[in-house]
């Protein structure tokens, strides 16, 4: 039986699979941060790192080619690669313990990575003017519909729905009242501009207020730029058309209708995550060496309020001493409106403590490992 | 006597460079030194006005030199003399180089036909409005898209600009004698203020000096748009540089407490002695200022004069010119008498790795950093730390190759750092993410280590192949040993390498709340520990020998230099400390060269001239896998 069970697993336990795997992850990486320049960090990070494979799109065909591994499926590999090779291997001895130590610690990193994947919050930001409270973050990528139900008497119902699943012609129940909306026209990213500066009098637009309508534009991938979706969307009640509404991202002005006796609002904006407690800006600072306009320090002094917690502090946040609250880690990011707006950055990662722990086995392990080779060699060369 | 040699003939090449070091004496008499060691306040920090005048001259033309109208080359700082105090004379000297054929048909002259053109400020003044106009339309260009046109016209209208505010440091170029105009403006003072004052509450008030008070104010007020260096200390916060004073706000200020602080004072009466010609006058002011900034701001005026000192001493220019005779020596001592000479190039080799740890050193003091800051720093760091590695080697392989791998590295390190230097100030102060030393002293410096054990490694892999394909002297000894020379390096790379890494990741949960975010420079550091797994793994697992090793080990080279500078130059991520958009041309140069070694390392052993001469045909004949292979 376990004979067998060597057998099934010889061939993935060859060092000639780990060189092979360790070579794909180089291109990948290398690949992947070449891209960057042409779609930034976070497209890159979905095209080759969180991937299963790479795609070759022939010009003019709406074909997905795969013509290379990506990083889930190079990840994996490499991980039964460690797990075989072990457990084919396997003997206890010192000779072998910093290997040992620093394949499990390796091994750890895959697991914890993959999971902190799966698991992990997107990041977002954290805009405050000064004095301005806020208990969410928003997406820098994505964009929501928002759906509230404002009749509620202190707090509001909010329905989130991905901007993306809101492409032409698709339709959305939503689980309340018997709403539909249903989308007639989307741009994934779009400008606002003044009807008179239409290109040409029927170039296709969408009305979003009388002063403004909005036209379509490429996706953007530039670091610095976010798309702004624009949708065209008729809601229902009941089979039964309430009305149609023209909603921009660029311009995120709720619109309101009545749907029964509930009074509900609309608004397409980026995507928000709602926190449990809420953060003030009370001041940002952004002091410069003495003379020139180079940066020395960005800090933003805030008040943390959590009810529920009981807490009501002040603190400061500056560069590389971020915020750490419940789960959630606050970093200084940027600043906007000439030092007024203060940008934090919000990160989620429940499992931030495992490579801290795998780290510290690599580490060992490879100081053993190699600590060995030298008093071997150096031995060698005393005897000689 | 024999034995002697080596130390004689290093020793004396040791004392020759060190000779150079020492700062040139004044010529005619004046106290030149005493001013170029004055302290200065520019881009944040206190420099002496040494470097200022090295800084802004080097910006100016490609030689950073002052060379006046009648062709005399001066010192830098006799230069900003100049420009600070008498700048009818800067304004006919050479000062402004144009090396585009274009920008120089915009000015319509015909002589120039060379590389270089220069112009002084006086030639150039009928184009100013010209030059202006087309660097503004440059500037409307995106960075990456400019023409050679348009980057050379905003390099020479920056360079005018400086110039112009260097006039107006310490003075109002356009006063006659400014020493006078400060005595009237004291004079005016205080009945300017009650005049103001009266005129305030509504009383009489004496309409000649309220006048005079305005007039004062707004030229002042002009004049600090001129401001960049900023040369009146503030005694009252010795350590803190933020109460520094351009002359202008200086004297702005002495409105407020009527008394023209001491500093504008003393450069006033420089000004007067230098300008009549009034040498010792000069040198007694010079003297006299140094006295009060010693007793007010006693560690800024120490610095400066160290940092004045280094400026002459170039430690790093001394070090590479003797890791260059040091590489010389070292590849005759292959072909000729190898123990004389392999014996100086060691004694050669530590003179120079002492006199580029002294730099080092300074340059720490200097800035109260950790060694590796920015792009140049990690220059000189990383060949400093090669150097080390192959003093080291040579101690236990004797064979007189890590000694010329050390000079390579020394020399081609310094070389580009040196190159890198023309960009500005290699002391500048740190971006705000950057200003920890904690993290400095042990991620970035463990990465920079990394970089150096990468190069020595493939360097060793090119002599293995250049040795082994060229040459007959190439003998199995030599081979097993450069392959041991090799692998231990390797190692010593990937630890290096992975703990900065893992260092770098912590530092980044740290401070940006997520260990790993794909940014380009994360992932050149990972690329660099995942090839060196892949050599250790073809080690271990018997694919690759000596041949195999030294092939990859180049291959290392590659992707080192990729990491540490080809990603700075995709202009994206968080590591936007390090961007430059220049040397695409040499590091494209360098990894075709690299490559072109793998091939040759990669023709068969047929013919390779150094097994030939063995008589052997097959690799697999030396016996490669030693003992300490390791299998998981």
């Amino acid at each position: 039986m376990t004979s067998k069970i060597v057998q099934l697993l010889k061939p993935f336990t060859s060092p000639k699979l780990t060189i092979f795997c360790l070579g794909c992850a180089m291109v990948l990486v290398f690949l992947g941060t070449i891209d960057q320049v042409n779609i930034g960090v976070y497209e890159a990070e979905n095209r080759y790192f969180r991937s299963f494979f790479l795609f070759f799109t022939p010009p003019h065909m709406d074909l997905r080619i795969p013509w290379f591994p990506g990083g889930y499926i190079v990840g994996s590999l490499l991980l039964v690669n460690l797990l075989a090779a072990h457990a084919a291997r396997f003997r206890l001895s010192l000779k072998k313990i910093g290997i040992v130590l620093l394949h499990s610690g390796l091994i750890l990193l895959l697991v914890g990575q993959l999971f902190a994947d799966l698991f992990v919050d997107l990041e977002s930001q954290l805009r405050l003017d000064q004095g301005e409270t806020k208990n969410y973050s928003e997406s820098f990528y994505f964009d929501e519909l928002a759906v509230i139900d404002t009749s509620g008497a202190d707090s509001d119902q909010v329905i989130s729905i991905p901007a993306s699943r809101l492409s032409k012609g698709s339709r959305i129940d939503l689980p309340v009242d018997g709403l539909r909306i249903v989308s007639n026209d989307y741009y994934p990213n779009s400008a606002l501009i003044s009807p008179s500066q239409l290109p040409q009098p029927g170039y296709p637009h969408l009305p979003v207020g009388p002063m403004a309508v909005a036209v379509q534009l490429e996706k953007t991938y530039k670091q610095n730029e976010r798309n702004l979706p624009a949708a065209d969307l008729s809601v229902f009640k009941n089979d039964k058309l309430i009305g149609s509404w023209r909603l921009a991202a660029g311009f995120p002005r709720p619109i309101s209708f009545q749907a029964g006796v509930k009074k509900y609002e609309a608004v397409l904006r980026p995507k928000r995550f709602y926190k449990p407690f809420a953060i003030t800006l009370i001041q940002f600072r952004h002091d410069r060496y003495a003379g020139t306009d180079i940066a020395k320090n960005f800090s933003s002094r805030i008040r943390l309020l959590d009810p529920s917690r009981h807490e009501d502090r002040e603190s400061l946040i500056f560069m590389n001493n971020p915020l750490r609250y419940r789960g959630f880690t606050f970093y200084q990011a940027g600043f906007d409106n000439n030092d007024q707006t203060t940008v934090l950055q919000v990160a989620k990662n429940p499992s931030w403590l495992v490579p801290y722990i795998s780290c510290a086995l690599i580490v060992i392990g490879m100081l053993l490992q190699f600590g060995m080779h030298l008093l071997s060699f150096v031995k060698r060369r005393v005897i000689a | 006597m024999k034995r002697l040699i080596p130390w004689i003939l290093g020793l004396v090449l040791v004392v020759w460079v060190i000779s150079r070091m020492l700062p040139p004496k004044d010529a005619h008499g004046l106290d030149l030194n005493g001013f170029a060691k004055l302290p200065v306040l520019v881009g944040g920090r206190v420099m002496p006005m040494d470097t200022l005048a090295r800084l802004s001259l080097s910006g100016m033309n490609h030689h950073g030199t002052y060379t006046t109208a009648g062709r005399m080359v001066e010192q830098p700082s006799q230069g900003l003399l100049d420009v600070m105090m008498m700048p009818e004379h800067s304004d006919t000297a050479k000062l402004f180089e144009v090396s585009n054929q274009e920008i120089v048909d915009l000015f319509g002259s015909q002589d120039a036909k060379g590389q270089f053109v220069s112009y002084s400020f006086n030639d150039l003044k009928p184009y100013f409005s010209e030059i202006e106009k087309q660097a503004a339309m440059a500037t409307q260009a995106d960075s990456e898209t400019r023409n050679p046109f348009q980057r050379g016209i905003l390099k020479l209208r920056d360079s005018l600009r400086l110039y112009l505010q260097l006039k107006n440091t310490i003075q109002a170029e356009d006063s006659p004698d400014f020493g006078k105009e400060i005595e009237a403006f004291q004079m005016v003072i205080q009945p300017g203020i009650k005049a103001v004052r009266d005129r305030d509450a509504g009383k009489l008030f004496d309409n000649q000096d309220f006048e005079r008070i305005v007039l004062f104010t707004q030229r002042y007020q002009n004049l600090s748009q001129a401001k960049y260096a900023f040369a009146i200390p503030s005694p009252q916060v010795p350590e803190e540089n933020d109460g520094w004073q351009h002359v202008s706000q200086a004297l702005l200020s002495a409105i407020g407490h009527g008394q023209v602080p001491y500093p504008v004072l003393a450069y006033c009466r420089m000004i007067s002695a230098y300008r009549s010609g009034d040498i010792v006058g000069f040198n007694d002011v010079v003297r006299e200022y140094s006295d009060y900034l010693s007793k007010t701001i006693p560690q800024k005026l120490d610095r400066a004069k160290i940092e004045f000192l280094f400026n002459h001493a170039q430690p790093f220019l001394q070090a590479m010119a003797l890791y260059v005779i040091a590489l010389v020596l070292g590849l005759l001592s292959w072909l000729f008498w190898p123990k004389t000479l392999g014996k100086t190039v060691i004694i050669l080799l530590v003179g120079a790795f002492l006199i580029h740890t002294a730099g080092l050193i300074v340059r720490m003091y200097l800035q109260g950093r950790p060694p590796v800051t920015n792009l140049y720093s990690s220059a000189i760091f990383v060949g400093w730390a090669s150097v080390m590695l192959c003093i080291l080697m040579e101690r236990f392989y004797r064979n007189g190759i890590s000694s010329v791998c050390g000079a390579v590295i020394g020399f081609g390190t310094l070389l580009i750092a040196h190159n890198l230097q023309l960009d500005g100030d290699s002391l500048e102060m740190l971006r705000a993410v950057l200003d920890t030393n904690g993290w400095l002293a042990t991620h970035v410096v463990g990465e920079a280590l990394g970089y150096s054990a990468m190069f020595l490694a493939g360097l060793i892999g090119i002599i293995y192949i250049v040795r082994g394909v060229f040459t007959n002297s190439f003998d199995e000894a030599t081979s097993k040993s450069l392959g041991r020379m090799m692998y231990g390096v390797v190692c010593f790379a990937t630890l290096c390498s992975l703990v900065a890494t893992i260092l770098g990741g912590i530092w980044a949960d740290q401070s940006w709340g997520r260990f790993w975010g794909w940014d380009p420079k994360e992932n050149g550091a990972l690329l660099i520990v995942l090839w060196n797994a892949i050599i250790l793994h073809a080690r271990w697992g018997g694919y690759a020998r000596e041949r195999g090793l030294a092939v990859m080990t180049v291959f290392g080279n590659i992707v080192t230099s990729l990491s540490w500078f080809g990603v700075n130059m995709l202009g994206v991520g968080l590591h936007s400390y390090g961007f430059m958009d220049q040397a695409f041309g040499p590091l494209l140069a360098f990894v075709v060269s690299q490559f072109v070694v793998m091939a040759i390392g990669c023709v068969s052993l047929e013919h390779w001239r150094g097994i030939k001469a063995r008589g052997r045909r097959k690799e697999s004949d030396i016996p490669v896998l030693t003992t300490d292979a390791v299998q998981p």
